[in-house]
Formats: C-alpha cells, sequence, structure tokens
C-alpha cells in the first residue's frame, strides 16, 4: 500500500456528511458564474465536501498547500511571469505533507469547507474558499 | 476556355447554360447552389477607392483549421450540422493563404506576426517592431532599430487608432499597434532589466495617446498600468514598482477610463478625448465564463461609434487574444465560444461600416498543433465523439467510430498539450492510454481534447492562416502571400490616389 492509497482511505471510512449521495461535486460548480458561491457552496460551508479538480503544480515542496483547479493548469509559454490564478479556484489543506499527483490527473479532494477571504500567513495566498483538513485521490 | 464559357455564361444567363447541357444534376440544391457562387464571383469588381477607414481583425492562434472548427461550432450552436454554415468573414470576396513564420522561427509567436502586421517587414519571435538585426532583449540595439507603425502612419494622415483586445492590452498582438520593444514581456517596469533605457510597453500605450496615436484602447492588462501599491476595483494589486499610476496619468490626459461593463456602458464618444477601458488585472474573461466586462463584439460597436467622429477616418485593430490560449489548454470548447464572439464582432463591424470606404481584414497571426479525425458522419460535434456516417442518410447514425484500441475518438485534438495521453510517473518516465470517453464527457465545455506529446501547454504551428477581405484595395489579397503583405495592402489603400 503507497501514501495515495493511505490517503484515500479516509475517504471511504468517513463517510462525509456533506458529500451529495451522487458523488464529488465539480470545482466549478462551488461558483455561480459572476463567481459568487453557489448554493450547493453555502449549504455545505463547514461541513465535510468531496471536490473533484485537479492538482495545479505546488507553490513549494513538502507543503500541506495547493491549488485545486477545474481544468489542468497549463502554463501558457508567452504568458507573463507571475501569471495570476484563475478566480475560480480552490485552496486546499492537506492532512499531511502532499503527495504531488500531475497537473493534469483528475483527482478528488475531501475536506472541511471553508467560505470567505484569506491570505495564508506563510505562503501570502489569498483564497476565497478553501478545503481544510483535506485528503485525495485520483479519479 | 473555361473561363471564357464561364465569362459566356454570365451574359447569357447561367440558367441557360445549365439547361441547355440538360444535366441530371442541375435541379439539385447543391448544383443550383454552386451556379449562385459563381454568378456573384463574376460580378465581383476591384475596388480601387481610397480606403477611408481600415479595420484589422486578428483571432490570435485561428489558423484555417481552427476557423474550420469555429464554422462547425457556429452552425451547430444553431441547430445545424455545422459543415454548411458560413461565417461572416467567409463571404468576403478577397482570400489568401498567409505564410506566418518569423525572421528566426519556423514556429512563430504572436510578437513578429503581429509586427509583419504592422510594420511591413517580419521579425524575430519575441520581439515586437524590432528590426530583425537586433537579438532578443538587446535593449541597448533596440533604440536605434525600431520601426515606423502603421498606426503612426495612419495618425500622419489624420484618422484616429484604436487597438481592442481581448487579452491584456499589453500583449503581443495589440502591443504591435503601439509599442516598440526587444522583449514582449516588458509589459511594465517591473519586467525591464537594470540600465534599460526601453520604455515598458504599458508606459508606451500612455506616450502613444498622449502623443494623439492611440484614440482607444480596450482590454485587459490592468496590472500593468497600475504600482503594487494600488489595488484596483476588484482588489487586485498594481505590478509597477516605479509608482507610476498610468490610470491615473491617463485621466490627466483627459482620457475616459473604465473597469467594467457598467462604467463601458456609459462611455460618451464624440469629445475627442482618448478612451482607455481595462476590464482585467490580467487578460479579459473567456467567452464562455464572461460576467462584468463588454463582448468583443460591444467593444467593436462602442470603438467604431468613438473612431467614427473623425471625418478623416480610421484604422482599428481587433483581436480576438483567447481563441490562443484556450487552444494552449488543449480546451477546443472555449476556443470555439471565443471564435464565435470574433465572428459576431467582425458581423457588428460590417454593419456599422461601408465596403465602399472601410478596408476590413479577418486573419490570425498563426494556427496551432490541432488536428482532426476522420471519418466523421456529418453533424458530428466539433466538440465531442467522431460518429459514423450515415449510408441511409445525411446526419451520422449516433454509434462512435472506434480506434484499434476498441476506443471513440473525438472530431478534433491536439498533437501536444495538457490533454496528453501519456501521463507522468512516480518515477518520472510518461507512459498511458487513451481513457474510455462518452459524448457527454466530450462535450462538456471543461474538457481537454486528447494529445499526443505531453506538455504543459500546446504550441502553436507554423502552418499557414488564412486572410478574408472586402472592401478598398482587399483583391491584392490573392494567392499565397507573407504575413508582412498584409501592412502593405493597408497601406496602399488608404494611400492610394
Amino acid at each position: 500500500m503507497n501514501r495515495r492509497h493511505l490517503l484515500a482511505l479516509p475517504l471511504a471510512l468517513l463517510a462525509p456528511r456533506a458529500v451529495a449521495q451522487d458523488g464529488p461535486i465539480l470545482l466549478r460548480d462551488l461558483y455561480n458564474k459572476d463567481l459568487s458561491f453557489s448554493d450547493a457552496a453555502l449549504s455545505a460551508e463547514g461541513g465535510r465536501l468531496a471536490v473533484e479538480g485537479f492538482m495545479a503544480p505546488p507553490l513549494k515542496a513538502d507543503s500541506v498547500f495547493f491549488v485545486l483547479t477545474k481544468r489542468p493548469m497549463a502554463v501558457c509559454p508567452f504568458c507573463e511571469p507571475g501569471m495570476p490564478w484563475p478566480d475560480d479556484i480552490l485552496a486546499v489543506y492537506a492532512k499531511r505533507i502532499v503527495d504531488v499527483v500531475p497537473f493534469n490527473v483528475p483527482i478528488v479532494v475531501e475536506g472541511v469547507l471553508e467560505l470567505g477571504d484569506e491570505v495564508d500567513p506563510e505562503l501570502g495566498f489569498y483564497s476565497k474558499v478553501r478545503l481544510t483538513d483535506a485528503t485525495f485521490r485520483r479519479i | 476556355m473555361k473561363q471564357i464559357l464561364l465569362s459566356t455564361a454570365a451574359v447569357l444567363g447561367l440558367a441557360t447554360v445549365a439547361s441547355a447541357q440538360d444535366l441530371p444534376q442541375a435541379g439539385s440544391d447543391w448544383y443550383q447552389a454552386a451556379q449562385d457562387t459563381i454568378a456573384e464571383r463574376l460580378a465581383v469588381q476591384p475596388n480601387t477607392a481610397t480606403a477611408k477607414n481600415v479595420i484589422l481583425f486578428t483571432a490570435d492562434g485561428n489558423g484555417v483549421g481552427t476557423n474550420y472548427a469555429i464554422r462547425l461550432f457556429s452552425g451547430q450552436q444553431e441547430g445545424g450540422l455545422g459543415d454548411e454554415y458560413v461565417q461572416p468573414h467567409e463571404t468576403f470576396p478577397h482570400v489568401a493563404l498567409v505564410k506566418t513564420y518569423s525572421s528566426n522561427g519556423q514556429t512563430p509567436d504572436s510578437a513578429p506576426t503581429a509586427m509583419a502586421m504592422n510594420s511591413g517587414v517580419k521579425g524575430k519571435n519575441g520581439m515586437i517592431n524590432i528590426m530583425d538585426t537586433v537579438a532578443v532583449e538587446d535593449c541597448a540595439a533596440g533604440a536605434d532599430a525600431g520601426t515606423k507603425l502603421f498606426s503612426e502612419i495612419a495618425t500622419e494622415m489624420g484618422k484616429s487608432v484604436g487597438v481592442i483586445s481581448t487579452a491584456r492590452i499589453t500583449h503581443a498582438t495589440p502591443a504591435a499597434v503601439y509599442a516598440r520593444t526587444v522583449s514582449r514581456d516588458w509589459e511594465d517596469n517591473s519586467a525591464l532589466p537594470e540600465g534599460c533605457e526601453q520604455k515598458d510597453i504599458a508606459a508606451q500605450l500612455i506616450d502613444q495617446m498622449q502623443a494623439g496615436v492611440i484614440d482607444v484602447a480596450f482590454g485587459g492588462g490592468r496590472a500593468h498600468f497600475l504600482p503594487t501599491d494600488v489595488t484596483d476595483v476588484e482588489g487586485k494589486t498594481g505590478k509597477r514598482t516605479d509608482g507610476r499610476n498610468l490610470v491615473e496619468e491617463a485621466t490627466g490626459l483627459g482620457a475616459q477610463v473604465v473597469f467594467g461593463e457598467e462604467d463601458f456602458s456609459a462611455l460618451t464618444a464624440g469629445n475627442n478625448a482618448p478612451i482607455l477601458g481595462l476590464f482585467e488585472a490580467s487578460h479579459m474573461k473567456y467567452e464562455h465564463d464572461r460576467t462584468g466586462e463588454p463582448s468583443l463584439a460591444e467593444m467593436t460597436e462602442a470603438a467604431i461609434e468613438a473612431l467614427s467622429t473623425n471625418d478623416e477616418g480610421f484604422y482599428l485593430s481587433i483581436e480576438a487574444g483567447r481563441v490562443d490560449h484556450a487552444n494552449h489548454e488543449g480546451n477546443l470548447y472555449r476556443v470555439l465560444a471565443d471564435g464565435k464572439a470574433f465572428a459576431d464582432a467582425i458581423a457588428k463591424a460590417m454593419e456599422l461600416t461601408n465596403a465602399e470606404d472601410t478596408l476590413i481584414i479577418v486573419t490570425a497571426d498563426h494556427e496551432h498543433a490541432i488536428s482532426f479525425n476522420g471519418y466523421c458522419g456529418r453533424g458530428s460535434n466539433i466538440v465531442g465523439l467522431c460518429m459514423e456516417e450515415n449510408e441511409a442518410g445525411i446526419e451520422h447514425n449516433g454509434t462512435p467510430n472506434l480506434g484499434a484500441d476498441g476506443k471513440p475518438y473525438t472530431v478534433a485534438g491536439y498533437l501536444n498539450g495538457a490533454g496528453s495521453v501519456l501521463i507522468e510517473q512516480a518515477d518520472g518516465t510518461f507512459s498511458g492510454s487513451r481513457p474510455d470517453l462518452t459524448e457527454e464527457e466530450a462535450t462538456d465545455p471543461d474538457y481537454l481534447q486528447q494529445a499526443l506529446i505531453p506538455m504543459s501547454s500546446e504550441t502553436h504551428s507554423g502552418e499557414d492562416v488564412a486572410v478574408f477581405a472586402r472592401g478598398p484595395w482587399s483583391h491584392l489579397f490573392g494567392g499565397v502571400i507573407e504575413q508582412n503583405v498584409i501592412f502593405h495592402v493597408m497601406n496602399h489603400a488608404v494611400t492610394a490616389e
């Protein structure tokens, strides 16, 4: 059993209360078109939620933090250095140091949904929505 | 001989010839439509009037292949099979194929391609409006190697100039309308190397506004105009480290400056003041995700309305900048939605101008590594699976064609990019196989078409693009031309006596 399997275990065992019966929601479903939070996000706030997306290349090695994007975070070679993140992302704080998954492999992340502006004190990363105490697995 | 026959047909009437030949297929709709096309072509006359206005439409990354996909997407959005759909620019009378390579790149980026169109000469990848005798990022040499721009020529003729992009207004294609730089990445001062005297691209835009060259500029890229200690209307900080607030400087020049859909709607034209619209900190949103920002067609309409107040005419460059970005992502749905928004902007420009005095050119700067599979039946969703042909009818039979691996495949794909079927493994090697795929998955707006070579971003390609034109001197387009010829057609059209 490798690390990824270990990380995946809690997802099966915990039976998260806020996860829809028909499985994880898509990252885009947390937002309305005008980038306000969707009813699905508002109703799940504070509970455990499973969200499907892609792990952007982590900002820092050996960290519990990564960003979930709705599509693979392709890096445009002609885009400016330090290109800003898309507006509709999800900041993830994992239970354990992140075992990096390639940026174009779909994953499901499960954690406690937090809404509202926050700046990471260590990374300075600004987020509007987060999953904390999270685990993840490849789909 | 054939040409003589066709000319005779024009005199006698095509229907007469058809019936005289008594062809069994003459009653077919296909036959009649083709006869109508011939009649239209015979009626085309060169327009040798001096062009009062020139509008250059560029969809970044919209080569012949991407344009084909946009056509099918637009047609299918209207409920058709797609192939038969005609985009606005596809009605233009004059068309050529365009060779897009740059001075030093078999595959170009958007800097030298935009330079070719705005300066009339090819340049090196990464540089804008700097002669190719200079090395990329050679700040000192670049200072004496700048070209004169079509916008400056138009200004000297008394014309107004506008520039629009859905990318950052400091990005390569729009920058080539007003700036000269040895690096396309120097969008604000923070990117300039120490000791380099060249001004950054955003600062050059304000200079050109002050000089009376640029009258209207709409796009993204707000962060390049604001200092790091200033937060914009959407809570994002600026990038400038020289303390300059170019938004305030523009306002000081008397410019109307707007940041969103609401103040954009309140713009007033006709007071001869410059207009600057900066609708995002970085690029504007994809059309599929657009909220709180004007569409490309709306920006086109506002620009034409403002520029038309000058009796001497105008030059307007309009870029759909994010067709390219979605191609880089390998996300065909957004490519095509932005492509349709581009076509809508062209339709708006056609509606608001007269072909007698306005030269409209529609082109792309380069193509991408997009490719198309076969053999798909008609009506196969351009973003979906390639369906079998229906031998008993017209529209596909609903059964996906399968590869030798027994799995369906999409109509379009990419040779490289984030959608690669080869996935990085824990040991750093790449391996994998094509995932199974349903029509529902493939047509999801967030789906990435399958690709071959793994890359973090899909690439441009050196394949030809098309140029479509109507209006004065548009008949100078024909055959296979070098990209820098586009400038020369524009220049001839505005200066022809």
